[in-house]
């Protein structure tokens, strides 16, 4: 206990000094710049500026990139509430709320409320990542390949199921393609190359960094250019500091939300936009006014945005201790870790336990800037709305290429860019989640060989996949969720809960 | 029809599901056979359930399961003038913008690059697109001096800052 505050206390003494301070400073805005930015999303965000940090020292480097992933997140509710478009995906739920407090003339009451609520979903999910972390990663030293091939199987079962819009079996076939996409070039067991097709850069496999950087950069790109809609601005004419009272009244959402979005970030590859989602759902269902939301309920706008930034602190759970990313940009910055000689998972809590408390301690910083900034720098931000978007994606395009080559320079991998942005694109079109398929690009090493290894160590027996209790355990989960996402099993089951709460009631 | 109701887009989507669920059929058998023909190395005398085609194997027949029942799912969705509405759409101006994205990027990318100096590439780039985008396909009303005045000085500072800022002081190489 003693030992994590003094790690923690470490951590944050480590970037207190000025050229941290300023790198958390111009990151942070860039951040918050890029969420507020339509079309522009905190993945993409991440995954461009990799390459800026490529030749950072390696903590500099993460502690940019979580301040650019934390100040996106944040900084697509001011998108939400002044032009009813949710900057990043992740603000959809604030939009709700956020608009119509905009229109009644409250724009500045609203994002003072988004702002502070966001510091206290990411200190609730801060305050989960440093007690439960450590613990975990304790755990899973305890994992073998039985339990890393479920728990990656597990991942994108889960996001599949979760993320699914449209149909869950839409989220389930994203996964599919990105494992097999994650089955390119050389298997790491017998080093046989497969799917390679005689192509010479095909051999060590597609690269994550260029293939986010298609599907969530030029992707993202097409998709905002094909509307033709302009929106209004809305003006902010009030006060943008809320007082204590407008926020601490809350204080039941607040914890709730923050709690709910933590367990949603734990869960990979699920995200924030879920996390955003479920909390609004759970505050609206809780509150005393239900009928206010979707009308400009503080209430409803406080969850949402309390919910969606948990769940980035709390992403950093499995991502630093299983290396399962919780998040798509969380997937990024696993990328960015190993480019930066960090290995997460399991051994982190062994070979580098000051990274963990490193990690706490940037995105306290990240979060304090975020409020700062938030609080203080309204009118500049607005003014970023008002950039035409036409003159800003010419310009994301070259950074797409730039991101894309700089980390391996290959012209290749800008190809690979180009062909991720154009799939990508087709599948958003056609309502197909992408974070499926980041995990299964990720995941899909892991799977494969934890698989094939657990079966040699077994000589070709299967049996301890599922006698194993932590293999059990997960095994049946994955069943139980690829149950529960058939239509006719899950109405049966739903029934049979209904059917239990309504007896005593009528007895 | 740029905005199509929602009653459309679910019957337009109805059958472009029945089409990407052919084409995933499809995929998901060929790597079924390319995995099931892939070398199992005996010569290396693997253990068989090792064999480097196991789990694409797996993934192929999940993936053509998936792809079957997407199809199923679709052709059950009632779907009045679905297939017109997806004709229509690759006819629309939305689809025009995103083609003319497209394009740009693919001349930009495979042409440019390499011919010209990455800078001049990305300056060219950013010229059209704004251009195009503020005068043939713009939004709202056109005003070609202010639009090359912005084209001309965006291109200049975004291109020319963006290798500025990477080759020179991050040290990163451009292509």
């Amino acid at each position: 206990m003693f030992d994590g505050l003094l790690l923690l206390g470490q951590g944050i003494g480590h970037f207190l000094t000025p050229a941290a301070l300023f790198n958390v400073a111009w990151a942070t805005l860039l951040g918050v710049v890029i969420g507020i930015l339509p079309g522009l999303t905190a993945t993409m965000g991440v995954a461009l500026l990799v390459t800026l940090t490529y030749k950072m020292a390696p903590d500099q480097a993460i502690l940019t990139l979580m301040c650019v992933y934390l100040g996106a997140i944040y900084g697509g509710s001011r998108t939400a509430i002044l032009l009813n478009i949710p900057g990043t995906p992740a603000n959809a739920a604030a939009t709700l709320d956020g608009h119509p407090l905009a229109q009644q003339g409250k724009a500045g009451l609203a994002m003072g409320l988004a702002t502070t609520s966001s510091t206290l979903g990411t200190l609730v999910g801060i305050f989960f990542l440093a007690i439960i972390a450590p613990f975990l990663a304790e755990a899973a030293l305890k994992f073998g390949s039985y339990e890393f091939f479920w728990l990656a199987l597990f991942g994108v079962v889960i996001s599949g199921q979760m993320t699914g819009s449209d149909t869950p079996l839409k989220g389930y076939i994203a996964g599919i393609l990105g494992l097999l996409v994650a089955m390119v070039g050389m298997e790491t067991l017998h080093a046989h190359q497969r799917f390679t097709f005689g192509i010479s850069q095909l051999g060590g496999g597609i690269d994550l960094i260029p293939a986010m950087v298609g599907a969530f950069g030029l992707a993202e790109i097409l998709s905002a250019m094909k509307r033709n809609a302009v929106a209004h601005v809305a003006s902010v004419n009030d006060r943008v500091v809320p007082t204590f009272r407008e926020i601490f009244r809350y204080w039941k959402t607040i914890i709730r939300s923050g709690v709910i979005g933590t367990f949603i970030g734990i869960i990979p590859g699920v995200g924030e936009d879920v996390g955003s989602w479920t909390s609004y759902a759970a505050a609206k269902r809780a509150s005393k006014h239900p009928e206010e939301f979707g009308k400009g309920s503080q209430e409803g706008l406080i969850a949402a945005e309390t919910g969606d930034n948990a769940v980035v602190s709390a992403a950093m759970i499995p991502t630093l201790t299983l290396a399962l990313p919780g998040s798509a940009a969380a997937a990024v910055l696993i990328a960015a870790m190993y480019i930066h000689g960090i290995r997460p998972g399991p051994m982190i809590m062994v070979e580098n336990p000051v990274f963990l408390y490193q990690v706490v301690a940037m995105l306290l910083l990240a979060t304090l800037a975020n409020l700062v900034f938030g609080l203080s720098l309204t009118k500049v931000f607005i003014q970023v709305l008002r950039v035409p978007r036409q003159r800003l994606m010419a310009v994301i395009y070259i950074l797409c290429v730039v991101g894309s080559f700089a980390i391996t320079q290959r012209m290749f991998d800008v190809y690979v860019m180009l062909g991720f942005g154009v799939f990508g694109f087709i599948l958003r079109e056609m309502k197909y989640p992408m974070a499926p398929m980041v995990l299964g690009i990720v995941l899909g090493d892991l799977l494969d060989l934890n698989l094939r290894r657990g079966l040699l160590l077994t000589n070709g027996d299967p049996t301890p996949f599922f006698t194993r209790p932590i293999s059990a355990v997960i095994c049946l989960i994955i069943v139980f969720t690829i149950l529960m996402s058939i239509p006719a099993v899950s109405k049966r089951v739903r029934a049979l809960f209904t059917r239990g709460r309504a007896a005593p009631a009528q007895g | 029809m740029d905005t199509p109701t929602e009653a459309d887009e679910t019957a337009i989507r109805a059958r472009a599901d029945l089409l990407t669920s052919i084409v995933l059929v499809g995929l998901g058998l060929t790597i079924f056979y390319l995995s099931w023909t892939m070398p199992r190395l005996e010569a290396r005398h693997i253990h068989p359930a090792t064999i480097p085609g196991l789990v694409p194997l797996i993934l192929s027949v999940g993936l053509t399961l998936c792809g079957a029942l997407l199809g199923l799912r679709s052709w059950r969705i009632e779907a009045e003038g679905g297939w017109r509405g997806l004709a229509g759409i690759f006819t629309t101006r939305q689809a025009l913008r995103v083609l003319v994205i497209l394009g740009l990027a693919l001349v930009h990318t495979l042409i440019l690059v390499g011919w010209l100096p990455f800078w001049a590439a990305a300056m060219l780039f950013i010229f059209a697109f704004i251009m195009i985008f503020e005068t043939w396909l713009a939004d709202g009303p056109i005003t070609p001096l202010s639009t090359l005045g912005w084209a001309i000085a965006i291109a200049v500072f975004g291109g020319g800052g963006i290798y500025l800022v990477f080759e020179r002081i991050f040290l990163v190489r451009l292509p």
